[in-house]
């Protein structure tokens, strides 16, 4: 199986190779070489609430949870979420038309709170890491970033509003297909 | 003796005094909102009561409804933990009225260091240190020219009225004062509508060094030294230690003999500390605050001086005389504490929901206060600290040795957690000579300087594990497919056999 994969803002490409013995995994970064390895199923075991990865000889406890095409991978106190995309989801993204992969035209509210102050209007330009609004929740101001460049399509909240989770905040325009 | 005690908090604080119960053999009554009927200290404790919807000032803040259940439960005594109505001097009076016993400091002691102007007066007037600064509003650049000579440079100018960063200049020197006192008035006339403006010495390597203090009913006070809490991430504090490495050994006597005369000049009952702001290039100390009630952080004070300050706070309620004299009091290693909060390590914005996987550290010389198990939902209606991790050592460095031990063994999924950012700040040389400041995580972590948080992880390693995950997932996925596939074909033979 091949998959094009996205973690920390850097392309890979990754195949993933299933025998009865074991596993081959071969991960190419954007500009580098494909660099392969190779594990046992012994390797790589099914433990009651993790996965017990011995990978080159270094002893891993993993947990891996799943959202769409995120697949956040927990070890050793660090989390990183990385995206998979196989010939299928590719397709299943283009047809949405989010623009480049991983994109988003939208942002919402993760947990219920509080609207402090919104930065931006329809029509704005913005840059990736711009301060759109402040929302507090859970007894601190949090103050939300663009992820990417784009412009504003609509604010869909003011100051002072109280939202629950889920709630549509800002909308953006889509981005062209690239 | 109490019989019995009502913990009017939540979390790993309510855990925290139902153990110190436990060891005294009281019973221990536990209040919850409708969020926490799954919280440990519910399940934790001998008897416990509903106390209304999630929001907190409809359930921990409610005064009338917690005394309705120190009624039905009988109790003898109430523990209000940190935050919620523990500094609330209209609590502690309704449980006078109700015949309750508020463990924790006097009417009167909370009232006057509740007000910070008015608390700053008093100390003064105890001969606390405050920081050097003009007294009231200052009219004219030539006042502040003539205060700024009698405080020192630098010089902080601030406007009266002034916040986020708005109307506040710095002074280094005699030359730059004019033009930043006329640009602080106007900013706080453009701003905030008031251009009154005052001066106070500008601190450069400011810490946060903070004093345990103890009294009680019989005019006992001591105090067991200090801790120093300067990482903090929005003012709030991450990463405490005991003792400090930058307080010197007389300026440590000598602030724990100010708060102790500070603490005995209002009658203070109970515990309590005192916050100073700790000028790392002179050594001088300045108050900040007081605050009357136990601290987050007083677990590194337990386990340098082997002192339990929550059962010495129930004694003391008690009307018995603190268990220890001055001399007693002695600091016996290094202690550092750890908050691990469920937020972004970068961007700190809380992460409530779903813990899956939750082991917390053992071993030697480790304490774990926390509340979190597996399959616990942390909840969006209160703070995200879920546990607080603390080691000791003979030395600091065998203690910081110990936490990054402590901290590859935590494991905590399904939430984001801020234990990368703790082995970072670990790792960075400004903590480990000792030599941060309140700015440290602003400037030295959160900065342009440090993008990425190093992970201590071969980054292949998520890179295999979310393929070879995704990789079955996405076989499983073929195998329903092939069933839907079928599905239709039932569903065609049906039709086909109806007509």
């Amino acid at each position: 199986m091949y998959f094009h994969a996205e973690s920390n803002d850097e392309k890979f490409e990754i195949t993933v190779n299933e025998s009865k013995l074991g596993w081959k995994v071969s991960l190419k970064k954007e500009g580098a070489d494909w660099i392969h390895y190779e594990f046992t199923k012994d390797d790589y075991q099914y433990m009651d609430d993790t996965i017990s990865f011995l990978f080159k000889n270094s002893s891993y406890l993993l947990d891996v949870t799943q959202h769409g095409v995120d697949y956040t991978v927990y070890t050793r106190g660090a989390f990183q979420t990385i995206k998979l995309y196989n010939e299928e989801k590719i397709l299943h993204e283009s047809l949405k038309a989010v623009g480049a992969l991983g994109g988003s035209d939208s942002l919402s509210s993760e947990m219920p709170g509080k609207i402090v102050k919104v930065f931006v209007k329809a029509g704005d330009e913005i840059k990736r890491g711009s301060p759109l609004l402040i929302m507090e929740a859970m007894k601190m101001e949090n103050e939300m970033r663009a992820s990417q460049d784009g412009k504003v399509k609509e604010v869909h909240v003011k100051a002072g509003d109280t939202i629950e989770s889920n709630t549509l905040l800002i909308s953006f325009e889509k981005n062209a297909k690239k | 003796m109490f019989k019995k005690i009502l913990i009017a908090n939540r979390g790993e604080i309510a855990i925290r005094v139902m153990r110190a119960c436990r060891t005294m053999g009281i019973q221990s009554v536990a209040v919850f909102s409708d969020a926490d009927r799954n919280s440990m200290h519910v399940m934790l404790a001998d008897e416990a009561y509903n106390i209304g919807p999630a929001p907190s000032l409809q359930s921990y803040l409610n005064i009338e409804k917690i005394i309705a259940v120190c009624k039905k439960a009988k109790v003898d005594a109430v523990h209000p933990g940190y935050g919620f109505l523990s500094e609330s001097s209209d609590f502690a009076n309704a449980l006078e009225k109700a015949g309750i016993v508020f463990i924790g400091p006097t009417t009167d002691n909370i009232k006057a260091m509740g007000d910070k102007i008015a608390s700053r007066d008093l100390m003064k007037k105890a001969g606390v240190p405050i920081v050097p600064g003009t007294p009231g509003s200052i009219k004219d650049v030539a006042e502040a020219e003539k205060w700024a000579k009698d405080i020192g440079y630098p010089i902080i100018i601030k406007a009266s009225a002034g916040g986020g960063g708005k109307g506040i200049r710095v002074v280094h020197e005699p030359a730059e004062l004019a033009s930043a006192f006329r640009a602080c008035q106007s900013e706080g006339l453009n701003y905030f509508k008031d251009d009154r403006v005052f001066i106070e010495r500008f601190i450069q390597a400011p810490k946060h060094i903070e004093i345990q203090v103890f009294g009680d009913k019989h005019g006992n006070v001591c105090h067991l030294y200090e801790r120093e809490c300067s990482v903090q991430r929005r003012h709030q504090k991450l990463i405490e230690e005991s003792p400090s490495p930058s307080v010197p050994p007389d300026v440590r006597e000598k602030m724990g003999a100010v708060a102790v005369a500070a603490a005995k000049s209002i009658n203070y009952l109970g515990a309590g500390t005192i916050e100073f702001i700790f000028d790392n290039n002179t050594k001088e100390f300045f108050f900040m605050e007081m605050n009357t009630r136990l601290q987050v952080e007083h677990p590194i004070t337990e386990v340098v001086t082997g002192v339990d300050l929550v059962q010495e706070q129930i004694k003391v309620a008690l009307g018995k005389p603190l268990s220890f004299k001055q001399s007693d009091i002695k600091q016996t290693g290094h202690a550092i504490e750890l908050r691990i909060c469920a937020e972004d390590p970068y961007t700190f914005i809380p992460s409530p929901g779903k813990i899956r996987r939750c082991r917390t550290p053992q071993g030697p010389f480790v304490r774990v206060d926390g509340y979190a198990y597996p399959g616990y939902e942390i909840p969006i209606h209160y703070d995200p600290m879920i546990a607080k991790l603390i080691c000791w050592g003979h030395t600091r460095e065998e203690a910081i040795a110990r936490l990054q031990r402590s901290l590859t063994e935590f494991m905590l999924t399904g939430i984001k957690s801020n234990i990368i950012l703790h082995r970072n700040i670990l790792s960075h040389p400004t903590f480990l000579n000792g030599s941060y400041t309140t700015q440290f995580i602003e400037k030295e972590i959160v900065s342009e300087k440090m993008k990425k948080l190093f992970m201590f992880v071969d980054e292949h390693v998520f890179l295999v594990t979310a393929a070879i995950e995704a990789f079955k997932d996405s076989k499983s996925r073929d195998v329903a497919q092939y069933t839907v596939a079928s599905r239709w074909k039932q569903f065609g033979r049906q039709k086909q056999m109806r007509t």
